[in-house]
């Protein structure tokens, strides 16, 4: 695994820390901010310990990512993100859930796409998946979750 | 294909958004935020309150509580404010004087211009208590101890700006002394704990809970901060009648409301319906036994009262 | 033994019919993501309305036992911790589902719940007067010294590197102070309206160990049939029983650490199953193995977790004074029916009191049976193409973590805290220390302010903390802790570089 790799992800982490710091150190009122400035100063420590041993291309723990993964998860992730941050609310959670869930499914199965058995495979699992989703928590835990198109 | 569901779902949030009015509503479950965590004092009474609403003559829907609790309410009555639907389906239940002295004391995103009172089901006033074989016999050795220990006198509360902390305010400057008020997380149970464990000298803490303590015999309670004695103490004198000048500021007063920008049509029908629905016998009952005090207020009443208690905790806090 | 008296009442045929009711949908409940015992205990409130008092209580006492004890189905075989006391079970418990001992893992993790829960519920028949006056023992600084105690287990929590552990654990820490702060109530990190409530502790868990899991689903690819389709063994009872009793030393230490950790007000619950974890692993010679899907994990965690069900309410019962949020619940449920719990409890509702005792005790025993038989269904998740199962992984999560308060934010924040996971465990880091970190941070916290502010008005800081036989010996706990982990890393350094010299 490359050391840029590594780079990034702990360079990210040590940015995250020092804007704890600072934010930790600046705001009032101090009482608040006792702990998370105790906190942050452990934080930046070893958060540049760990960017350190990246840039001296020391890390070794982790598997890292690989191109094929990368390909991989892309289709998979944008649905996970469109689904999550706009079609859950956007469409209502079941619409959103089965749309998502069916797509998914369509993605990464690896049957056949020709074969028209498995799309109504893929649209039974998704609709008896839907169904029972509504059953337990419409239902049984009357969750009221957000409704806009069809149920 | 894709325009015709576009335009189908537009028509449908078109209905059910237009049918909001008066006649319908609700048509569906509504949902109640409490601000505090479930199992405490004010999540167990909305419980209790709203076990009635799916009745016929009450809304005909039942009320589902939702908690959102932190940070002394805060956490709750911001989200309330700024992001619950305006649409009658999001009550909310309101603790006075918290939220108020909250709002003046800053920080938070509402005030009493974000809310609407629909109707108020109970009064629960502060009480102080002490560990059952304390030394103190009554608030004039309270305060006698802390005059002779300036700032030693821990006394624990639910938290900051809390009705506890208002009743801990209006003792200190009743009686001239300084002593250590120590907010507790986690509500008026952890506050009670470090009371019976001998953590601090006394407490601040809810009539409800401190008459169970008492009942299970581990604490004593000293005082009430209301203008009168309560019905489930009626031995135990207010901090007026032992020459404290405290009124019932601090008294927590709970009801439900919803936010500001809800259809009039809507508040009109639940400031009728909902006090009947307090009303209701096995409420009362329920109420009794559980040794929550209730007092219900119609919706004209509770704006009055939160107007009121307004200008005193202005006053109160205005030093601080 | 007063409680043997009022067993009769368990088995008139409502009781029973309640008992088993509760049991089962305690189950269900439990291992619904998102659904934590506090919530279900909540959710059955208004069904009690209807009921007898002693009645009632069965119905609720059947449904804690049993929730905690479901949320393993959950964390084993969708690796998703249904509550913060389910997540050790997952570090072991998932990875022998996903090596096809599923049902294995389910039926150990059922067995020991019930020899923990058996336990407790008996500690709480028979030490109930000794045990209030330990839990009342607890004051801010002591469980400030704990929190910490907690924290140091992080060190050794993750195997694969002691600094990235110990910084997975510091952004934990970090994670819980962003919202309002409890006590003066000012707002921190709060660089996103969803963020104002802080971040959910059911919402974080469900975002840090399942979504990781599905992108690394995703990441495999469309794979071809059967390639990844893992065999799922058969694992009898018989055999679940002898494995159990293989490893006895786990589940002492589990059974007991859950016990003594159950009793103290506001900690115990969320992190019995992670010491007990982190103990069994200190004390067991095939250290190496644990996480790589161990038994012995299962069962330390698990029998902790059910272990700690019955202390946890001797304050409640005894003091009136709830010590964690389900018993909070559970006294609501009492106080609907005009029962103060104290003394009036014992001697004035003999029969409900003990009623509700001999519940948990006869449902500790009913919900390990119909574990059991759930485990041997269940088991064939495992079975499910793996599409399949990342959609369903994926649309349990949001709809878990939207249910917790009803609310978006939460959505949103599980999904980023995942996201965030996913690309840190590809590098090292590891979520158990991180949420280890998020539960306690705000019982450090909130004890060390308290502390502070009663030092500073009586003893003094120094000796507020520092003195006190309890105090002593929580920090001398807290040394040996880390000495041992600085200890193991030197000795594993010393190792890995003889072998990386010979290599």
């Amino acid at each position: 695994m490359s050391r840029t790799q590594h780079i990034i992800p702990s360079g990210i982490v040590f940015l995250v820390g020092c804007w704890v710091a600072w934010i930790s150190f600046t705001q009032q009122p101090v009482e608040a901010f006792l702990f998370p400035r105790m906190i942050s100063m452990v934080f930046v420590a070893l958060a540049g310990w760990t960017f350190a041993k990246a840039l001296l291309g020391k890390s070794k723990v982790g598997l890292g990512l690989s191109r094929t993964m990368v390909i991989n998860l892309a289709p998979g992730l944008l649905v996970m993100l469109v689904y999550v941050f706009w079609a859950a609310k956007g469409l209502g959670f079941y619409t959103a859930t089965a749309g998502a869930f069916f797509i998914l499914l369509s993605l990464y199965d690896p049957a056949s796409h020709s074969d028209i058995k498995t799309w109504v495979k893929r649209g039974i699992i998704t609709a008896v998946f839907v169904a029972v989703m509504y059953g337990l928590f419409a239902q049984l835990l009357s969750v009221y979750t957000p409704r806009e198109v069809l149920f | 294909m894709k325009k015709l569901l576009l335009s189908a779902a537009l028509a449908v949030t078109a209905l059910s958004g237009g049918a909001a009015l008066a006649a319908d509503y609700p048509e569906r479950p509504v949902m109640m935020m409490v601000s505090y965590g479930a199992g405490g004092a004010t999540d167990f009474q909305a419980r209790i309150v709203t076990m009635t609403a799916g009745n016929e003559d009450a809304l005909g829907m039942p009320i589902a509580i939702i908690n959102k609790p932190g940070a002394g309410g805060r956490v709750g009555w911001n989200w309330f404010a700024t992001q619950a639907d305006a649409d009658g389906y999001t009550l909310g239940a309101y603790n006075v004087p918290h939220f108020i002295a909250q709002s003046i004391k800053g920080g938070v995103q509402y005030s009493t211009d974000s809310f609407e009172p629909i109707a108020n089901w109970g009064a629960d006033p502060a009480v102080f208590v002490v560990k059952a074989d304390s030394e103190f016999q009554s608030m004039d050795d309270v305060i006698a101890f802390a005059k002779e220990n300036p700032g030693k006198l821990t006394f624990s509360g639910a938290g900051l700006f809390v009705g506890h902390h208002i009743a801990a305010l209006q003792i200190e400057k009743a009686a001239g002394v300084k002593m250590a008020y120590i907010p507790t997380k986690g509500g008026g149970a952890a506050a009670m704990k470090s009371v019976i464990a001998g953590e601090v000298l006394g407490g601040v803490n809810n009539l409800s809970d401190a008459f169970r303590a008492q009942e299970a015999g581990n604490v004593r309670i000293l005082g009430v901060a209301d203008l009168e004695r309560s019905a489930f103490l009626p031995d135990v004198p207010t901090m007026k009648e032992q020459g404290l000048d405290v009124d019932n500021a601090s008294v927590n007063f709970r009801g439900v409301m919803v936010p500001k920008g809800t259809p009039q049509e809507v508040i009109d029908k639940l400031a009728v319906t909902v006090p009947e629905m307090f009303k209701n016998g096995r409420v009362a009952k329920k109420m009794k036994a559980g040794g929550s005090p209730m007092h219900i207020m119609t919706r004209d009443e509770v704006i009055e009262m939160w107007a009121a208690r307004e200008a005193t905790l202005k006053e109160l806090l205005a030093g601080l | 033994m007063e409680f043997i008296y009022y067993f009769g009442d368990v088995f008139s045929p409502l009781s029973f019919m309640l008992l088993l009711g509760g049991t089962i949908g305690g189950l269900i409940l439990g291992a619904t993501p998102g659904l934590s015992p506090t919530m279900a205990v909540a959710l059955l409130i208004p069904f009690t309305f209807q009921l007898e008092a002693a009645q009632g209580l069965i119905l609720l006492g059947a449904a804690y036992t049993s929730t905690v004890a479901g949320g393993a189905v959950s964390a084993i075989l969708l690796k998703i911790p249904g509550a913060p006391a389910n997540i050790a079970t997952t570090l072991d418990g998932h990875t022998m589902a996903k090596k096809g001992q599923g049902a294995k893992a389910l039926q150990l993790s059922f067995l020991a719940s019930a020899v923990g829960g058996v336990f407790g519920v008996l500690l709480l028949i028979f030490l109930t007067p000794v045990l209030s006056d330990w839990a009342l023992a607890f004051g801010p600084s002591h469980l400030f010294w704990l929190a910490i105690l907690g924290v140091t287990v992080i060190g050794s929590l993750d195997s694969a590197s002691v600094v990235k552990g110990l910084l997975s654990g510091c952004i934990g820490l970090w994670l819980a102070t962003i919202g309002f702060d409890d006590i003066m109530g000012a707002q921190r990190f709060i660089f996103h309206p969803s963020l104002g409530g802080g971040i959910n502790i059911i919402a974080a868990l469900i975002g840090l160990f399942a979504i990781p899991q599905v992108l690394t689903m995703f990441a495999k690819g469309r794979q071809v049939d059967g390639a990844e389709v893992i065999e799922v063994q058969k694992h009898s009872v018989l055999a679940a029983t002898r494995e159990l009793i293989r490893w006895p030393r786990a589940l002492t230490i589990g059974t007991l650490t859950g016990s003594i950790i159950g009793l103290i007000p506001g900690v115990g619950g969320q992190i019995a199953g992670l010491v007990a974890y982190d103990q069994s692993k200190k004390f067991s010679p095939e250290k190496d193995k644990f996480g790589t899907g161990h038994p012995e994990g299962v069962i330390a965690a698990e029998s902790a977790n059910n272990a700690m069900v019955g202390p946890s309410l001797v304050p409640l019962l005894t003091l009136s004074i709830p010590g964690s949020p389900t018993a909070a619940v559970l006294l609501g449920g009492l106080l609907i029916h005009g029962i103060f719990p104290g003394t009036d409890l014992f001697d004035n509702h003999p029969d409900v009191a003990w009623t509700f005792i001999n519940s948990m005790l006869i449902g500790q025993v009913l919900m390990c049976i119909f574990g059991l038989y759930v485990a041997g269904l269940a088991a064939r998740v495992a079975q499910v193409p793996q599409s399949v199962m990342a959609a369903v992984v994926l649309s349990l999560s949001v709809f878990g973590a939207y249910s917790v308060q009803s609310s978006m934010g939460d959505v949103y924040v599980m999904a980023c805290l995942g996201l965030g996971m996913f690309f840190l465990e590809r590098f090292g880091f590891s979520a158990a220390p991180l949420v280890l970190g998020l539960i306690l941070g705000p019982i450090a916290e909130a004890n060390f302010t308290q502390g502070s502010m009663i030092a500073n008005a009586t003893v003094g800081q120094a000796s507020y903390f520092f003195s006190g036989p309890l105090n002593l010996f929580l920090i001398f706990v807290v040394i040996a802790s880390i000495a041992y982990s600085v200890w193991m890393e030197l000795r594993s350094r010393r190792t890995t570089t003889k072998e990386e010299a010979l290599a």
